[in-house]
């Protein structure tokens, strides 16, 4: 029987059979820092794959994933369709503003230590999660089947070709044959648009089960009884609706200022076009330019996999309780040290192949 | 919320913003030249309006083919629009003004052509997509059918879906009459794939039927508009041959009014201190099927080629397209 002292919302749910669901979630309670501002990134990165999706599932409406007609549906989806262009813009930049988020969330749980135990599982699910979305940007440049992803993609899979033993299977396995054509952009449209969505939904429930069970890591001073609790619904519940309708202002606003740029159609042919890399694969693209014939497998598979192997077994290589960065030196300053090789590697190939649009 | 908190969040953000518009912005590819068309609320009013200031000149290469084979060509070229319209100002070095288009000369026995020409003006864009454009330019706009020369084919598209929208201004045919020839491309019928746009218009060889003499000259009764050219409409016809001497020159290329989707390129010309100066201009959208729309939302590739006193064969090409933008 109903409680006539329900809201219409309970009402709602109840009539849906979900106020148990809610109740549960009320019952819910998470530490209040966790909604400190400067723990933003990780709401803020969920934030944005929630767009990406919204936005992605908006363009896969006009998409067509053939050659001849890729190209033009997305022209058609910009510029003929409402806010098409705002959309797509959105999408764009929200992947990009998700890897910055991503590297500071995982560089604020490194300098403070939220890797030890016990939550090295919440980690390496966060790593995981990590590595999907580059697969869905390297997916995703493809699919408009202009010049810019249509090069940049024979060069990854020249990358991806150079994995000793299994690279050339590798390639024929994404590309369906031995060059970029229709089957191609028909597996990384699949892999884009079904199987990674499930792969990054899986990881994430995965980093969020863990982070449940485990809690996001308390104050560096480890007195947690000074450590409030607030319910889930609706206090993290509305901060994430808030952050939601805050990118999307935002994003929708740069987008609409400085559209996502679209090259021209891709023309096999058109051997003189060279790609130039992104930012955010700057450092790997300079290393291949220094490990060449015979050494481009330690550009393309030694060095990063080693580093992804490194940041994966961090929790089982730092074992200590200690979590305040200043009295973790050694730690500090091996990070230190990569994340300096790497922005310097990142400067040389920007000098590299943006030099000459400096002004 | 702690103040402090909050300014480094914003510091964040702002950083992090301002570093993804600076990638995204970047050039990604070895890329094309870019014409960029500068945004204007006044249109310009001639070849020498200030507000063509307002628009980053580039210098487009082009490569001499034929007899102008190893030569090269540069087109200093701008671009502007209003609302309404889009215009482009073109600027090259050619020390002769050629109009004359194989003119009629009478030798006291019989009439001959002379071997001048004119100068052209040719540029391409994209009404829908033609396959490679982008990339190859005109070259993508070499087909024709199994084994027939390529020569009589050279200027088509690989398939009717595929619509070119060409921009011919001709110095002795069409600027008599400040306009451009505006044609379209399309699949080959017997011998080429370009088309004149709906309406009426373009030049009228002035030969009788058997082609051995000029049909028409100047009207004596009345002032030309244009004394340097036989306008259609001011030209009457021959009835009486004996009256012409040796040396006797007539024009064979007689322009008339371009009107219609046809007569939407508008033209300012002058040929002065050894080269032309050029402006062409028409409405962003002309709302006609055989014309390309300007979105200055998009990007359009256009190829281009310019012709000193030659025909088709001998030419300055653009290897590839330039990219033409609409500053916002």
């Amino acid at each position: 029987m109903s409680n006539t002292n329900l809201t219409r919302s309970e009402k709602l749910f109840e009539h849906l059979a979900l106020d148990g669901v809610i109740a549960r979630l009320r019952d819910l309670e998470v530490h209040r820092d966790g909604l400190t501002w400067n723990r933003f990134s990780g709401s803020l990165a969920l934030v944005l794959v929630a767009l990406l999706f919204l936005s992605g599932a908006f363009m896969t409406f006009y998409y067509s994933p053939a050659p001849g007609a890729a190209y033009d549906s997305v022209d058609y989806a910009l510029f003929s369709v409402p806010f098409g262009e705002i959309i797509r813009g959105v999408h764009f930049y929200a992947w990009n503003i998700l890897l910055v988020l991503m590297g500071l969330h995982l560089a604020r749980a490194f300098i403070f230590g939220a890797y030890k135990a016990p939550r090295q599982l919440v980690w390496i699910s966060g790593v995981f999660v990590m590595l999907v979305v580059p697969a869905f940007i390297i997916t995703g440049d493809l699919l408009p089947w202009d010049q810019k992803g249509y090069w940049s993609t024979h060069v990854r899979t020249g990358i991806i070709s150079t994995v000793p033993l299994i690279g050339d299977f590798l390639v024929r396995l994404l590309q369906g044959g031995p060059l970029t054509g229709i089957v191609t952009l028909t597996r990384f449209y699949v892999l884009h648009v079904i199987f990674l969505p499930i792969v990054l939904v899986i990881s994430i429930i995965i980093h969020f089960h863990f982070l449940y069970q485990r809690g996001i890591s308390g104050p560096l001073s480890g007195n947690d009884a000074a450590r409030p609790k607030v319910p889930f619904l609706p206090k993290m519940i509305n901060r994430w609706l808030g952050l939601f309708l805050l990118a999307t202002v935002i994003l929708g606003l740069i987008a609409w200022i400085w559209p996502a740029p679209l090259g021209n159609p891709a023309d096999p042919t058109d051997t003189s076009y060279v790609p130039k890399p992104e930012w955010w694969v700057l450092s790997l693209n300079q290393l291949v330019a220094i490990f060449t014939g015979p050494l481009t497998v330690v550009a393309t598979v030694i060095i990063p996999g080693a580093l992804v192997g490194l940041i994966i077994a961090l929790p089982f290589l730092d074992c200590s309780p200690e979590r305040h960065p200043f009295r973790r030196k050694k730690m500090m300053l091996v990070a230190t040290i990569i994340a300096a090789v790497q922005m310097g590697l990142s400067i040389m190939g920007y000098l590299e192949h943006f030099g000459e649009l400096l002004p | 919320m702690n103040k402090r908190n909050l300014i480094g969040v914003v510091l964040i953000l702002g950083l992090i913003f301002v570093g993804v518009f600076w990638e995204s912005q970047r050039a990604r590819g070895a890329a094309k030249m870019t014409l960029v068309a500068a945004k204007v609320k006044k249109a310009p009013i001639g070849l020498d309006d200030p507000i063509w200031q307002k628009a980053e000149e580039i210098n487009i290469p082009l490569e001499g083919k034929a007899k102008f084979a190893e030569k090269k060509l540069v087109v200093r070229t701008r671009a502007v629009y209003t609302y309404e319209d889009l215009y482009f100002r073109f600027v090259w070095k050619d020390a002769t003004r050629s109009v004359t288009k194989a003119a009629w000369q009478f030798d006291g026995q019989k009439w001959n052509h002379l071997e001048g020409n004119e100068d052209r003006l040719g540029l391409l864009f994209e009404i829908t997509r033609i396959k490679n454009f982008g990339s190859q330019g005109c070259t993508a706009t070499c087909h024709g059918p199994y084994r027939h020369p390529l020569r009589d084919y050279k200027f088509s598209t690989g398939t009717a879906g595929e619509k070119g929208d060409l921009w011919h201004w001709k110095a002795a045919r069409t600027d008599p009459y400040n306009h451009a020839d505006d044609q379209w491309l399309t699949v080959p019928n017997e011998k080429t794939g370009r088309r004149d746009d709906a309406g009426k218009g373009g030049d009228v060889r002035n030969e009788t039927e058997d082609k051995s003499r000029p049909l028409y000259m100047k009207n004596s009764a009345q002032k030309p508009s244009k004394p340097e050219f036989l306008l259609m409409n001011e030209a009457v016809r021959i009835t009486d041959y004996s009256g012409f001497k040796a040396g006797d020159i007539i024009p064979y290329r007689l322009p008339q009014n371009l009107i219609g989707s046809r007569g939407d390129i508008k033209v300012f010309s002058r040929h002065a201190d050894g080269g032309w100066t050029l402006m062409l201009y028409r409405p962003l959208d002309t709302d006609h099927e055989d014309d390309v729309i300007f979105d200055p939302r998009k990007m359009y590739s256009f190829a281009m080629a310019v012709f000193d006193d030659s025909g088709d064969e001998d030419s300055y090409d653009l290897e590839t397209t330039i990219t033409l933008k609409f500053k916002r």
